[in-house]
């Protein structure tokens, strides 16, 4: 028998019933059960001390019930866990928007970007964020890099035609606007904003 | 198959045999979970190999059932077992380890699967009859703690296989744990070998499986512990050594049990050459270390070189010849001496590797055609081997001895052909091997369809669908994954197959995932919470 590979199917293997635990929290959390969430987040905690999901899950708690500097911990425990772990870093940036810090926000939004340009709550919190801050440019960048992987997300389409529009991009924001129609034609947020760049779009070609 | 409902019948007495060696903290579990079985005619027999005292662990079950035999001396696994066998009355025997553990239906269901006359025809016995039976166990991986105590991580069903006895030859595929057997058989096997320190229970399986097919029951009965970092196994701690592994493994595939077998054929190899040399000498370790297949090696040699053989072989039979012998009279004179049942005739420089000569027999014994015979795979026209039946050899040689070898075959009839790939052994074991390499690949589609061939043609099926369920979720086909995860889940649930069917819950609606994730965490603590309520050794340390 080949030893390494042993060694390797039983690391695999060994993690069941911190999954179990780990998923029970995350869909207590997602129902609203916050108390058998914690129960089994600290129990996954107790299993597997050295990962990071569920301090990260206890934060998410925390959040919900608006203890921020209790949030502000666990998510600290899950970064220094697995420093490249991008959900914590965007609940640190969640709990500093809370606290109407919006530098930090931006920032630990973006770190979590670099990390997992996956992360729709990091994408989604930059995006307000910038639009707090006014600042535009980083944020369009990680909505298009999302957009490749997930082409038909509608509500990410969105914010990046608002950006575009920011922007003074109108005809992009008119394309992203139309595409999202296609795919939801009863879109009113699109609906709306496709009216306004109509608009913008006349204003500019009489001026012309 | 699993055999409920017969007509209510005296229950056999069954034999428990659990031998322990310094591991207290362990064997409660292991002995509470024999005594608390649903099946109560056994007589479970203790063997302390040395090490620390266990009386008062013995005495705390107060049970009449339980015999301890108390040894202080540590002679081993294989002796310890020889010795609860001497005193065994059952009309079968079953094994535990003292840090494994049957559930409660274990007993029972091999037992009614035993008494059933589908399976063991014990009045007339005439063939077919299987005189033992497996069933499927979860490896647990667990974490020991400070005090020794175990923290269950994850239940696993690593291998539900059906019985294949080519496998069996080649390496052990059924725990002792599993397994239960007639009492009677071992007249014919014999008993634990006490010259091995390590793979004691393969080495009495394989000979089982000279005597009797193995009936296999597709249904999880207990568990076999797995800790995490390092094992305190003995076969762990002799893996680390591999000298010493390897002794005892050749010495268990070369172990040949009294005749008559009815359930496999011999197979006698007769080399030919022109004189012994280094190379015959290479050709027969080899031999030896490659070989799975029971065989005994029939030697031709002159009078003079009968003392410069300077090789330890087993199964090694000399043919006397003289210098002037053809390789035809060398043959003759081999099968004039031997017994087998398949002759496999190979020059002295054939090259010997893994599977030489196994996959051509497994095609001939296989076959149905008569009068067929099978080139070995590295066959060439200068180095020609080829394996045959004794009775379609003996008729080449009786009726043309003036031919050539080859030519005899052919005058007799007989066709000389490769095996095909689709004869070769361990197809099942090769496609399982294919679709993990995919999966590791990342090519998990690939995975999947190939785990979905193998449902489709092998009868594990229900383990093969919940290994699909998971490529085809990684594949993010997920329709797929979950149409198979509830087929599987709705009979037979494993932890894994739960925890998928809840991720895939999970997407829709979160309320939907925490039932089979309830059922899963229930799964990764039975029996340990019921078992601790019962014995007065767990309330003591609770």
């Amino acid at each position: 028998m080949d030893i390494t590979q042993s060694d390797t199917n039983q690391q695999e293997n060994t993690t069941q019933r911190y999954e179990v635990l780990q998923e029970l929290g995350d869909c207590h959390t997602s129902v609203g059960n916050y108390e058998e969430a914690q129960r089994h987040y600290e129990k996954a905690a107790s299993v597997s001390p050295d990962e990071p999901g569920p301090y990260v899950g206890l934060g998410v708690i925390a959040l919900q019930k608006n203890l921020l500097d209790d949030a502000r911990i666990a998510f600290r425990v899950a970064c220094r866990l697995a420093p490249n772990c991008s959900k914590a870093y965007a609940g640190l940036a969640m709990v500093a928007q809370q606290n109407g810090d919006h530098k930090s926000a931006f920032d630990m939004y973006l770190k979590s970007l670099e990390l997992d340009t996956d992360n729709l709550t990091a994408l989604l919190g930059l995006f307000q964020t910038s639009c707090q801050m006014g600042s535009f440019v980083q944020v369009t960048h990680y909505l298009e890099v999302y957009l490749d992987m997930h082409p038909g997300d509608a509500s990410v389409m969105f914010c990046l035609a608002a950006l575009y529009m920011k922007d003074g991009q109108v005809e992009r924001a008119r394309k992203v606007l139309l595409d999202i129609l296609a795919l939801e034609p009863s879109n009113k947020d699109a609906i709306n904003l496709l009216e306004e760049v109509e608009h913008k779009l006349a204003q500019r070609e009489s001026a012309e | 198959m699993m055999i409920r409902d017969r007509k209510k019948k005296a229950e056999p007495l069954v034999s428990v045999l659990l031998p322990t060696y310094n591991r207290r903290n362990f064997l409660p579990t292991a002995l509470s979970s024999a005594v608390q079985q649903n099946y109560s005619n056994l007589e479970i027999f203790v063997i302390r190999d040395g090490g620390e005292d266990i009386s008062d662990v013995i005495n705390s079950f107060n049970d009449p059932r339980i015999v301890f035999i108390d040894r202080q001396e540590n002679r081993g696994k294989a002796f310890s077992l020889n010795q609860a066998l001497l005193q065994a009355k059952g009309k079968y025997i079953a094994y535990l380890d003292d840090d494994d553990l049957y559930y409660p239906h274990h007993i029972e269901t091999l037992v009614n699967t035993l008494e059933d006359p589908r399976v063991f025809l014990s009045e007339d016995s005439s063939g077919g009859d299987c005189q033992l039976a497996y069933s499927d166990l979860h490896r647990t991986y667990c974490r020991i703690g400070p005090e020794g105590d175990r923290e269950v991580l994850s239940k696993v069903l690593d291998i539900s296989r059906d019985f294949d006895r080519f496998f069996t030859l080649c390496f052990n595929h059924t725990l002792h744990v599993s397994l239960m057997h007639t009492r009677e058989i071992l007249e014919k096997t014999g008993t634990f070998n006490e010259k091995l320190n390590v793979l004691v229970d393969w080495d009495l399986t394989r000979r089982l499986a000279f005597f009797t097919d193995f009936h296999h029951v597709h249904e999880i009965t207990g568990e076999f512990y797995h800790p995490v970092g390092d094992s305190d196994r003995i076969s762990a701690r002799y893996f680390k050594d591999r000298d010493e592994y390897l002794r005892n493994f050749l010495a268990i595939r070369t172990t040949r049990p009294p005749k008559p077998w009815p359930k496999i054929k011999d197979m006698s190899i007769i080399l030919t050459m022109d004189r012994l040399s280094e190379q015959v000498r290479d050709t027969l370790v080899s031999i030896w270390q490659h070989t799975f297949y029971p065989y005994q090696i029939y030697l031709p040699l002159e009078q003079s070189e009968f003392g410069k053989l300077n090789v330890e072989i087993p199964n090694m039979v000399t043919v006397p010849v003289e210098s002037w012998t053809s390789k035809e009279q060398i043959i003759d004179a081999a099968l004039a001496k031997c017994d087998g049942d398949v002759i496999a005739i190979v020059p002295a420089a054939f090259p010997i590797r893994n599977f030489w000569v196994e996959d051509s027999l497994y095609a001939l014994i296989n076959s149905s055609a008569n009068k067929e015979a099978f080139e070995l795979e590295d066959s060439t026209d200068e180095l020609w081997a080829v394996i045959l039946s004794r009775g379609d050899l003996d008729y080449a040689r009786k009726n043309f001895p003036h031919l050539t070898f080859r030519q005899s075959l052919k005058a007799a009839g007989i066709i000389i052909r490769r095996v095909l790939a689709e004869e070769i052994p361990f197809q099942y074991d090769q496609l399982l091997e294919q679709a993990r390499a995919a999966g590791k690949s990342g090519n998990w589609l690939k995975a999947a369809q190939t785990f979905g061939y193998i449902a489709e043609h092998y009868q594990n099926k229900l383990w093969i669908k919940g290994l699909a369920a998971k490529a085809f979720f990684k594949a993010g086909l997920h329709t797929q994954a979950a149409q198979l995860v509830r087929q599987v889940n709705q009979q037979q649930p494993t932890v894994d197959t739960l925890l998928l069917e809840a991720k895939l819950n999970r997407r829709k609606d979160c309320k939907s995932a925490i039932e089979p994730l309830e059922k899963a965490e229930q799964m990764l603590d039975f029996p340990f919470s019921q078992m601790w309520q019962n014995n007065p050794v767990f309330k003591e340390k609770s």
